[in-house]
């Protein structure tokens, strides 16, 4: 009776009225940010007075902007690439591996995701200061990476787990070495996992704050921080129109990958 | 034959595994383990030798009150999250597909949307001249703006925002294993619809409520980013105290000690949640 859609009687009412309100709490702050991006008040009035392209512009011409942009990307791509190497290696040892001890380094191998990041950020801070890191771009690479690899591994540890080993088998009789068979059948046949510990591991660099801020000197920022700093100073509508191209490039990956999804399934 | 066969393959194999995980077990040790430890470590020994810092955190009032708040915020936004997003949950585990895609995209959209964007979003929409003030004093509700940020207002509001999809996504996965039958039967047997909901779907789902709980209000403890841009001064939260030992004030002995009080919570916590509600190891 409650859990048949249908015969919830005056509940259902009540519930899709809540379901319909939480959605719109959910999405209208995100709706509101990408229409005042192309409001023309300074101060962020709503319904905008007119409309504009001009904190884009702002955006753009500012070095400042496009150059944090660079460096988070340049680091979201290391650590994109180490982390699947890393995590696909790391999966691969837990997976394959029957040695005492394996339950704890898997759960060893996914704390730095559960711990609170701002020990980490400051651990992190006080060790690259001491090894004349602080403010490089090691640093953030490392730093990231530490959060990005727990992705990795349950991603495709999750792939390896769905995957029939005999196949792998099968090709080393035929006369493949343990690798070629690896990389020739074991890698394609999870692809999927690969590719969500991809998106991930991006993700998990791209957005991520605490840790940057920590990592960060005053010439090399990344979006985040750079957005973070700027956002300390004052609620300028440019903020505004950084957020709404970080929210369109997620909608894009979002789509990538239900895209993706949708070829595996076919 | 071909369990021989799986045994050479697990043969070669099992001499290297060791060797796959050595890049991930350095990257640990070397820049989690040790750093994290050397944090502690300086925790006891600066400015000098002995727990004067931990006297100082756990002996002042203003630290104590840091660590109510960060209780407290914590506690309300569990219990916001869990009281909104149960019922949500609820629905979503049962409405036509075709419409639980459509809220199930809005909830993962604004997952993944920047926090900071998300923050922004907030602090533009609560400010004293912000369209929420507005829209009361249009209706005549309020006649001087509400002060909705900067205080513990504005954190609950930008947290509970962020921690639902925390709460949604996994009770939804709870609720859709309880067999709809176990309540028909329920009914039939002339339970009423309270009667049914207090004694039936809601013990039944209470697991997937207790993980979900214990999962946000950890992840609430250790909140850094929201409660600095969205909190006063006057309710600071641990790991804002953290940062500042840190940051302004350069005393590596309190940061660590901050910093140990925020672990050893956590790490007690998940523990209670790996040994009472991990679902690998069964009900």
């Amino acid at each position: 009776m409650l859990l048949d859609f249908d015969k919830l009687g005056g509940l259902k009412t009540f519930l899709v009225a809540l379901v319909v309100l939480v959605s719109l709490f959910l999405i209208l702050p995100i709706v509101f940010i990408a229409a005042l991006s192309f409001g023309s008040s300074q101060w962020l009035i709503f319904p905008p007075p007119s409309w504009t392209f001009k904190w884009y512009q702002d955006l753009f011409v500012d070095p400042r902007w496009l150059y944090s942009a660079l460096t988070s990307l340049k680091i979201a791509a290391i650590v994109t690439v180490l982390s699947v190497v890393i995590g696909f290696l790391a999966a691969l040892g837990l997976d394959r591996g029957r040695f005492a001890g394996r339950d704890f380094l898997r759960a060893l191998f996914l704390t730095p995701m559960i711990l609170p990041v701002v020990v980490l950020a400051v651990a992190l801070y006080a060790l690259f200061l001491k090894l004349g890191l602080a403010g490089t771009t090691i640093a953030f690479v490392i730093a990231h990476l530490l959060i990005a690899l727990p992705f990795s591994i349950i991603s495709i540890g999750n792939a390896l787990a769905g995957f029939d080993r005999s196949i792998e088998d099968a090709a080393i009789l035929c006369g493949a070495n343990p690798w070629e068979a690896r990389l020739r059948v074991t890698v394609p046949a999870i692809r999927h996992g690969i590719f969500g510990a991809a998106i991930f591991s991006f993700l998990a660099s791209w957005d991520e704050v605490v840790l940057a801020i920590f990592m960060a000197s005053p010439t090399l920022q990344t979006l985040p921080v750079k957005i973070w700093t700027t956002l300390r100073q004052d609620l300028t509508p440019v903020i505004a129109a950084a957020s709404t191209l970080l929210i369109a490039f997620t909608i894009l990956l979002m789509i990538v990958a239900a895209l993706f999804r949708k070829g595996r399934k076919a | 034959m071909s369990d021989t066969v799986a045994t050479g393959a697990v043969k070669t194999k099992r001499e290297s595994t060791l060797g796959y995980l050595l890049p991930a077990l350095l990257l640990i040790a070397f820049f989690f383990i040790v750093p994290v430890l050397m944090l502690l470590m300086r925790s006891v020994l600066e400015p000098e030798v002995g727990l004067q810092n931990y006297e100082a955190l756990l002996g002042s009032t203003t630290y104590l009150r840091v660590f109510l708040n960060t209780f407290m915020v914590a506690s309300i936004v569990t219990l916001v999250s869990i009281v909104i997003g149960y019922p949500v949950a609820w629905l979503l585990a049962i409405m036509p597909e075709r419409w639980s895609r459509i809220v199930l995209a809005i909830i993962v959209l604004s997952m993944w949307t920047n926090l900071l964007a998300r923050t922004y979003a907030w602090m533009v929409l609560l400010q004293r001249t912000g369209v929420i003030n507005k829209t009361l004093m249009g209706l005549g509700l309020i006649d001087t703006p509400l002060a909705l940020v900067n205080n513990l207002v504005g954190v609950t509001i930008g947290m509970t925002y962020i921690m639902l999809p925390f709460v949604i996504l996994p009770l939804m996965g709870v609720i859709r294993t309880i067999d709809p039958a176990i309540l028909r039967a329920a009914a039939l047997c002339g339970a009423g619809k309270m009667q049914c909901f207090l004694r039936v779907l809601l013990p039944l789902s209470l697991p997937g409520i207790a993980a979900g709980a214990l999962m946000v209000f950890v992840m609430s403890l250790g909140y850094f980013v929201t409660p600095a841009l969205l909190g006063g001064t006057s309710n600071m939260m641990l790991a804002e105290l953290v940062a500042q030992f840190v940051q302004s004030l350069v005393d590596w002995g309190m940061g660590g000690a901050a910093a140990l009080v925020l672990l050893v919570v956590t790490l007690v916590l998940y523990a209670v949640q790996l040994r009472y509600f991990n679902p690998a190891r069964g009900k």
